[in-house]
């Protein structure tokens, strides 16, 4: 298809079906033309305002600027908003004013000049505009008064916004921190490596899911909060990471409450482990004294036969080898009772439960024997390690075999026995059984057995059951009792096996 | 076990404690046996056999203190020095309320367990030096006539021969023969031993304690 110039029909239909309104006016400002889109964009109909001056659709402050840019336009030829167009006030016929943007044209070859003028309305823009505004705003209320710390950051690790209760907890106004390193700037000097390093790692490896971590800020004023951090990243459309949002809660006194109730429960079991040792007591110093009398006998007895020169070799490096084998049996259950009174932190080690049963019998002997009961030990070949704190686990051990053992205080001598079980749990725990054939729990007891304080025993602080219960549940475990059968009780210690690249 | 050599019996269920005392007692060349326990030791043991018993109070199975009473009821009196791991007084008391030799807490000086083996060795040496004498005099008495028992228990009352006759309703005389009889017939060479075995006689009918302990 050639290219032709359109028929006035056609311009007139391409006129009528723009969008744009479209005005022509004279030299004068004299309007000729008034598009349908005109009409409706300013409630007037076509014959009321052709023939009259332009400036009737315009908003005051703009009618007086439109006589002059016309005049001048005409004197000097220099064109103030021809080929470039400008946001304009628009007047309706019912007073109302609204913005809209003017484009204008000269007609080519005309003299005197004429114009021809199109206006987009900028109404809704406006609306979306004032919306944008207002969600803006908002969302800054938001920032501001929530009790979180928001900061983000860019890739650079530079600040690029905090909010109200950021600058409050570390003591500065927002200009002073945003541009600046975040974390050179803001985060305790101990923390700062690590911090910044999986600040580093979460940009690299960016995932979607939030990432959770706890570092602490220096304030201006010298001040250290510990703040626990949640950082979400920040993407463009295209997938790219900007930055990272963090917001944070400040859990200083939170963490302070903890460990100052950790403390107070550490204190407690070893209050209670004390107490254990002291009820012990007569039974600890038979076993000390056992071993000290076969070393003491045996020394008078290596002195006799050495004075009476009439010995025989074998009896006296016999006699030596037994005193250094029972010096070291005494040694060991003193070691063993020093490491259950230590007062220590909590600390978790990996360690083999079967191990740590087999090292205990030096102490639940001594109770053992002082009520002529047999501890036998069944254990599972192989256990998988178990993240714990020895100490406390024995302590809960040492425990319920004690337990066991007073139950068979009234108990036919031949049939004393408390076992102590382990065993691979099919829900993949590790289980520990300490079991005797007692008379077990009565119902009524059943309710109140792991409360603190409720004891059948003359001589029990009642705290035994329920501090191991809390120091099994402290290690994400259970423990729990159930009747042994055919007769006594049983208690079943299930312990999870920390997930690890083993297993 | 060897009859008539008085020996030592150690019963200890803790081994070393066993071998050690079973060393020492070998070593002042005491005859010495040991076992782990009260079970092990009682169906081996004879009443003839002399010595002393060493045991330990508490032990697996049965006790010592339960031992001890086992060979009560036998009449076994083989004197019994307990030894202990546990301070225990109310333990002692009962041990020797039931006729302990003594009671040695672990540990203890060679010196002391082997003054108190001796000791009770002695003490045994001498119950059944008793034992065989009160069985002579028995013997002796058994050949008495029932009129020469009669003299016998009025002489050993302290009564005179002429209150005596009155007594009986017979001569001065005939009384002066049958206490003749008595006295030659009990070996007795004066009327003070005379006295003694009757005593004796007496109390091993009415022993004042199970296996006729009196002193220490």
């Amino acid at each position: 298809m050639t290219a032709r110039n359109p028929t006035s029909v056609e311009l007139l239909a391409i006129l009528d079906a723009a969008v744009e309104a479209v005005i022509l006016i004279d030299a004068h400002g004299a309007v000729e033309v008034f598009s349908r889109a005109a009409e409706r964009l300013f409630g007037y109909a076509a014959d009321e305002v052709v023939g009259r001056n332009v400036s009737m659709l315009m908003a005051q402050k703009d009618r007086d600027l439109h006589d002059a840019y016309m005049d001048r336009y005409a004197r000097t030829g220099v064109p103030h908003i021809i080929g470039i167009g400008r946001e304009v006030q628009g007047r309706r016929k019912d007073g109302s004013v609204f913005a809209a943007f003017l484009s204008v044209g000269r007609m080519a070859d005309q003299v005197p000049a004429r114009y021809v003028g199109f206006l987009q309305d900028l109404t809704l823009r406006d609306q979306a505009l004032a919306a944008v505004v207002r969600e803006r705003d908002r969302a800054n209320r938001y920032l501001e008064t929530i009790q979180t710390m928001l900061v983000a950051l860019d890739t650079q690790r530079r600040v690029t916004l905090i909010n109200r209760k950021g600058c409050e907890v570390l003591g500065c106004r927002e200009d002073a921190l945003v541009g600046l390193d975040w974390f050179e700037t803001a985060v305790r000097p101990e923390d700062r490596r690590d911090a910044a390093e999986e600040f580093g790692t979460l940009l690299a490896h960016g995932t979607k899911m939030p990432f959770d971590t706890e570092y602490r800020v220096q304030a201006a004023d010298g001040s250290v909060r510990l703040i626990a951090w949640r950082y979400v990243l920040v993407r463009e459309p295209d997938g790219s990471v900007t930055g990272i949002l963090c917001s944070g809660d400040d859990v200083t006194e939170t963490r302070r409450a903890e460990l100052e109730a950790r403390d107070a429960r550490e204190q407690m079991m070893h209050v209670s482990r004390l107490a254990t040792v002291g009820e012990m007591a007569a039974g600890i110093s038979h076993e000390l004294n056992q071993p000290l009398a076969a070393i003491t006998t045996y020394a008078q007895a290596a002195r006799r036969l050495l004075i009476a020169s009439d010995f025989r070799d074998a009896d006296i490096t016999d006699a030596l080898e037994q005193i250094a084998g029972q010096a070291l049996r005494a040694g060991e259950i003193i070691r063993r009772l020093r490491n259950l009174v230590r007062n220590r932190q909590t600390q978790r080690e990996s360690t083999q439960i079967n191990a740590l049963i087999e090292e205990l019998g030096a102490l639940t002997r001594v109770d053992a024997r002082m009520h002529d009961v047999r501890v036998r030990l069944d254990l599972a070949a192989v256990l998988p390690e178990l993240e714990l704190d020895p100490i406390q686990i024995q302590q809960v051990l040492l425990n319920l075999v004690r337990n066991a053992v007073q139950a068979l205080e009234y108990q036919e001598s031949a049939g004393r026995e408390v076992s102590i079980r382990t065993a691979l749990a099919a829900d993949g725990d590790v289980e520990i059984r300490v079991c005797d054939t007692g008379s077990g729990v009565t119902e009524d007891m059943l309710e109140r057995l792991f409360l603190p304080f409720a004891t059948t025993k003359s001589d029990g602080t009642g705290l035994g059951l329920a501090i191991s219960r809390s120091i099994i549940e402290a290690h994400k475990g259970t423990l729990e009792y159930m009747p042994n059968m055919p007769r006594g009780a049983c208690f079943v210690i299930k312990l999870p096996v920390p997930e690890g690249p083993n297993s | 076990m060897k009859e008539s050599v008085p020996t030592a019996i150690v019963i200890d269920d803790d081994d070393a404690v066993r071998s050690s005392l079973k060393l020492l007692l070998r070593s002042v060349k005491l005859p010495v046996t040991v076992y782990a326990s009260a079970q092990e030791f009682l169906p081996k043991y004879s009443v003839d056999q002399p010595g002393c018993l060493i045991v330990d109070v508490r032990m697996p199975g049965m006790s010592g203190l339960e031992l001890q009473q086992q060979l009560n009821l036998r009449g076994a009196m083989i004197p019994v020095i307990f030894i202990t791991g546990h301070g225990d007084i109310s333990m002692a008391v009962e041990a020797m309320r039931h006729g302990a030799f003594d009671f040695l807490p672990k540990p203890f000086r060679d010196q002391d367990l082997l003054d108190r083996v001796q000791r009770a060795l002695e003490k045994d040496a001498a119950n059944r030096r008793e034992i065989a004498q009160t069985e002579r005099i028995r013997e002796l008495f058994e050949t008495l006539t029932p009129r020469e028992r009669e003299v016998l228990e009025l002489v050993t009352s302290g009564k005179p021969n002429k209150v005596m006759a009155a007594d009986l309703g017979v001569s001065q005389r005939t009384v002066e023969i049958h206490r003749a009889r008595v006295m030659e017939k009990m070996h007795a060479n004066s009327l003070a031993q005379l006295v003694r075995m009757s005593m004796d006689l007496k109390e091993s009918a009415h022993p004042d304690s199970q296996g006729g302990r009196r002193e220490r």
